[in-house]
């Protein structure tokens, strides 16, 4: 797997490809999860064309790396310099290892959403209310204003386009991991060409098109809630719910620039492992915390408390 | 651009797409892709540079598929974001000769405010006859609202409303223009007949062309925009809202069948000097009645306007403080 992680779910497994080099004629052997390769003899990139299989959609669309290898190392290094005092010892001071481009597989979605929704909606006003209180030493009645709110139910329909969505189709790369990459900017979109992969390292769909689209139109779902949320009328509201029903979906296989990092940090510890957007330089990682500086942080915060508690004591006494 | 270089719409939204759009630049799905020759067996396939033939390599600096050995840059199909130039052209009609004389028909108008001699006494400094730029577009939109009103209102003054309407917007114009003003778009627009619509420019020999200067991109933004607009606008003056009073008003629009032409239309713009000073006078280029603009203001009138006026305040403070 080019960018590590597995995940089992779903998966799509094929056997490996057995392909003469067209520039040396040596035989070159391909990952099935792999586009593209390298001949090992003469060095020339190759990217595979496959006949259409059913389930497995080529990719319609690829963006381009645009950060730079060199950048893309960079980024890391200040990533790994501004993490918390609680991480790892070692990871502030780690250097980033051999960086790698992939592109890896997603799909892009979109489809026309049709919602009926329902609300309670708060519209607030104002009331008189008379009260108690003690005012030198004796009891009196005052009025004041007080805001109350007054609950409604709603319901109507909404409809729209949801474009733009993403989600992998790389059990290489994980949903979460994907979205804390992105945004990544569609106004680059190149139609996909052989020639835009040539050299770098390729990934195949490895996910289910059923399985993306599941997860797909869960994210529809949250994005038209946000949408909805923002359409609501009066002064709050509350129990916001849709039901809707996408039509007209669409689905295309998307190549996202991905630069992958091994982190080094301690020895006999599994690299960490950092991603970078390689389109807008973004990176992500998950820098372990150390247990015990954040127990001996716990335990001085502890005794301080304790030791300033017993200094206010002995001052009075 | 020809009629016959038009691309088929866009299969859900209806949309009207560009030769080179990828995706639907409104509901976002992607065009069709150009016929290619499907591979029958696997092969490990070695891009080849179009000029020399070596192995070419996608390239982050060149952000395109570069070659190593000749540098030459290997085509792909991208998204691209041009300045799109006008598509129709209104003639001129009406000849600078008779702008002219709208000229000196605006500035011999009656008007109190201003100075008595300015038709003998402005002088004409230039005349351009200009194409400016707008867009026109005609869509189906599909508008969902939300308001407060006062209708069915309980305790509180609001109570809350929602809706659904179907609007078909034709022939509405998007000015483009940045030299014009948008209210002197607007008193314009009107005037034209736009079934007079050529595929060039006819008119007079110095007429110049203002350029779109919105990218294709920019210019959906902005037709976006006044379809927001105009959808929000109908909303609250329909009727749709229940009640007389309404507050909160939300729409989300969506479209259907969007069309737009980009058109090149004819004006004058005039420019004349009084007592040193510049003015300037647009002058229709269909409708020499339509002539309006910028003209001096008689500081003596003004000032004997503001004299009388404090003389009357002065005299009725005076007899009210008698009583
Ligand atoms: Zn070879
Ligand atoms: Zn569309
Ligand atoms: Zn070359």
């Amino acid at each position: 797997m080019a960018v590590g992680h597995d995940e089992s779910t779903a998966s799509l497994t094929e056997p490996r490809l057995h392909l003469g080099c067209q520039a040396c004629g040596a035989m070159l052997v391909l990952e099935p999860a792999l586009r593209t390769t390298r001949c090992p003899y003469c060095a020339a990139p190759a990217v595979v064309e496959r006949p259409p299989r059913p389930g497995v959609p080529e990719p319609a669309f690829a963006l381009g790396f645009a950060l730079t290898h060199a950048a893309a190392k960079e980024n890391v290094s200040r990533w790994l310099r501004s993490r918390s005092l609680f991480c790892r010892s070692g990871i502030r001071s780690a250097e980033p290892g051999d960086v790698h481009g992939v592109y890896v597989p997603a799909f892009l979605y979109s489809a026309l959403a049709k919602s009926s929704f329902r609300a309670t909606i708060g519209e607030d006003y104002q009331e008189q209310e008379s009260y108690t209180t003690t005012e030198n030493g004796k009891t009196v009645r005052r009025t004041r204003t007080v805001t109350r709110t007054e609950w409604r139910p709603l319901q109507g329909e909404l409809e729209g386009y949801v474009a733009d969505v993403l989600v992998t189709a790389s059990n290489g790369l994980r949903n979460e991991e994907l979205e804390a990459l992105e945004p990544f900017d569609f106004r680059a979109l190149a139609r996909y060409t052989p020639a835009l992969v040539s050299g770098w390292v390729a990934e195949e769909p490895s996910l289910t098109r059923e399985a993306c689209l599941k997860g797909a139109r869960s994210e529809v779902g949250e994005r038209v809630l946000k949408r909805l949320a923002g359409l609501m009328p009066g002064d709050s509201h509350r129990d916001l719910s849709h039901d809707t029903r996408l039509d007209w979906e669409s689905l295309d296989v998307c190549l996202l620039p991905v630069w992958v990092l091994p982190v080094r940090y301690a020895e006999g510890e599994a690299p960490l492992r950092v991603l970078v957007n390689g389109q807008t330089g973004e990176v992500h990682g998950e820098a372990p915390i150390s247990t015990w500086k954040v127990l001996i942080a716990v335990l001085v915060g502890l005794l301080l408390v304790l030791g300033g508690v017993l200094y206010a004591r002995g001052g009075v006494g | 651009m020809s009629e016959a270089a038009r691309v088929a719409p866009c299969e859900r939204c209806e949309c009207e797409l560009e030769a080179d759009d990828l995706r639907c630049p409104i509901c976002g799905l992607s065009t069709p892709p150009p016929e290619r020759e499907e591979a029958t067996r696997e092969r490990a396939k070695v891009v080849r540079c179009e000029s020399c033939g070596a192995a070419v390599e996608y390239s982050v600096e060149a952000k395109a598929p570069r070659c190593d050995y000749c540098g030459a840059v290997t085509h792909v199909e991208m998204t691209v974001d041009p300045v799109d130039q006008a598509q129709r052209w209104l003639p001129f009609t009406v000849d600078p000769k008779a702008a002219n004389q709208a000229l000196a028909g605006f500035l011999g108008r009656k008007a109190f405010f201003r100075p008595s001699g300015l038709a003998q006494e402005a002088a004409l400094e230039s005349m351009k006859p200009l194409w400016w730029p707008a867009w026109v577009f005609k869509a189906g939109v599909q508008v969902s609202w939300t308001a407060d009103s006062d209708a069915g209102s309980g305790r509180s003054d609001w109570a809350p409303h929602a809706g659904r309407t179907r609007l078909d917007f034709t022939n509405i114009l998007v000015p483009a223009s940045r030299g014009l003003k948008v209210e002197e778009c607007n008193t314009l627009t009107p005037r034209y007949r736009f079934e007079l619509g050529e595929n060039e420019g006819r008119g007079p020999e110095e007429a110049s062309v203002e350029r779109f200067e919105a990218t294709r991109s920019g210019a959906r933004k902005a037709v976006l925009q006044e379809v927001e607009r105009l959808a929000r606008e109908h909303v609250q003056e329909s009727g749709d809202i229940p009640g007389r009073r309404f507050r909160n008003v939300h729409v989300a629009v969506a479209l259907s069948s969007l069309r737009t032409t980009r058109w090149a239309l004819p004006v004058y713009v005039l420019a004349y000097r009084y007592r040193g000073k510049p003015y300037r006078v647009l002058v229709h280029g269909h409708d020499a009645e339509l002539v309006f603009g910028e003209s001096p203001i008689s500081a003596w009138r003004v000032l004997g306007v503001v004299v009388a006026a404090l003389i009357v305040l002065i005299a009725v403070l005076y007899f009210t403080g008698m009583r």
